[in-house]
């Protein structure tokens, strides 16, 4: 699910900085500090809508830096079990497959998928198929995600196609 | 070993079938992807008109093209009238709200199934009326 979320983020800004343009570097590095991250307990920060405000600067004893603390609002994206999402494929192989959701990628055990789809490995592209239903690569597919695991950089999900009205989506 | 444990606990509460979301996500606010898809080319084209250099992740770019082949109402009117439409129901929360408008079903059964939360708190004929309700818009959008 993408959400809009206020967050907060401290920078450390280095000394050459301190100067006439001090706040466009602090949102720059604020951009380039939050932006395309991933974290286990907000999810994917896809972007920055709003910076509400930039705290004074406390400079840190012994180094010269200085710290500010930035409010913002952005855009995340964090995945949870038991939810619905639509997916495209990306890759197909004997074992499952694998889906992009935005920035999560999901796979599909091949013991997640109905046991009337068989995998094709003579096909091109390889793909898993039954007598009205086809996945193979780029082909969309609504599944339910069963579980998440959390790395420090990125979130991987398993997901289900097994279950009634999930499968691929014909497109209309 | 008994914090270990604790924590443990902790990251299973979270699932969407029970309307867990955990402390961080249960009050925020959720966006529809159609939404996400208007928002995001908004700033797109902001950035272009300043001619702000902001470099675009990974993250940023998979996600645009998610939400523009995945966006269900195409323009600021329709989207604006779905999340009216869903907002006077006050019985649903925030993610069944997002979750309804994202994956559009086409009867209240499917819409029971994919979001098991919904079960016991609306009940099928009314559930069904804002499925065709949205299903008009979706139908005579621009």
């Amino acid at each position: 699910m993408f959400f809009l979320k206020d967050l907060s983020h401290t920078i450390s800004l280095h000394p050459s900085f301190f100067g006439p343009n001090m706040q466009t570097q602090l949102v720059g590095k604020l951009y380039a500090d939050v932006e395309g991250t991933c974290s286990g307990r907000f999810g994917y920060i896809i972007t920055v809508v709003l910076i509400h405000s930039i705290g004074k600067g406390k400079i840190l004893p012994g180094s010269g830096l200085a710290e500010f603390k930035v409010k913002y609002q952005a855009i995340v994206f964090k995945p949870f079990k038991g939810e619905v999402v639509d997916a495209v494929v990306t890759t197909v192989n004997k074992m499952g497959f694998f889906a992009d959701v935005g920035p999560l990628q999901v796979f599909v055990s091949s013991h997640l998928i109905p046991s009337d789809m068989r995998f094709d490995p003579n096909g091109n592209p390889p793909c898993y198929q039954s007598e009205d239903q086809i996945i193979q690569k780029d082909i969309h597919v609504r599944l339910k995600i069963v579980g998440t695991r959390i790395d420090a950089t990125e979130i991987f999900a398993i997901g289900t196609i097994k279950e009634d009205y999930l499968g691929v989506i014909t497109p209309n | 070993m008994a914090h270990r444990h604790i924590r443990r606990g902790a990251n299973e509460e979270q699932d969407a079938a029970q309307l867990k979301l955990g402390e961080e996500f249960q009050n925020a606010h959720c966006l529809f992807i159609s939404e996400l898809n208007i928002l995001l080319e908004a700033q797109r084209e902001s950035k272009d008109h300043s001619g702000e250099n902001r470099p675009q992740t990974n993250v940023l770019q998979k996600t645009v093209s998610y939400v523009q082949s995945f966006s269900r109402f195409t323009n600021r009117d329709s989207v604006r009238e779905v999340r009216g439409l869903l907002a006077k129901d006050s019985s649903l929360s925030q993610f069944e709200i997002a979750q309804l408008a994202n994956l559009c079903c086409d009867d209240s059964e499917e819409a029971k199934a994919l979001i098991p939360s919904l079960h016991n708190k609306i009940d099928d004929d009314r559930l069904q009326e804002l499925m065709n309700q949205m299903l008009t818009i979706k139908k005579f959008q621009g």
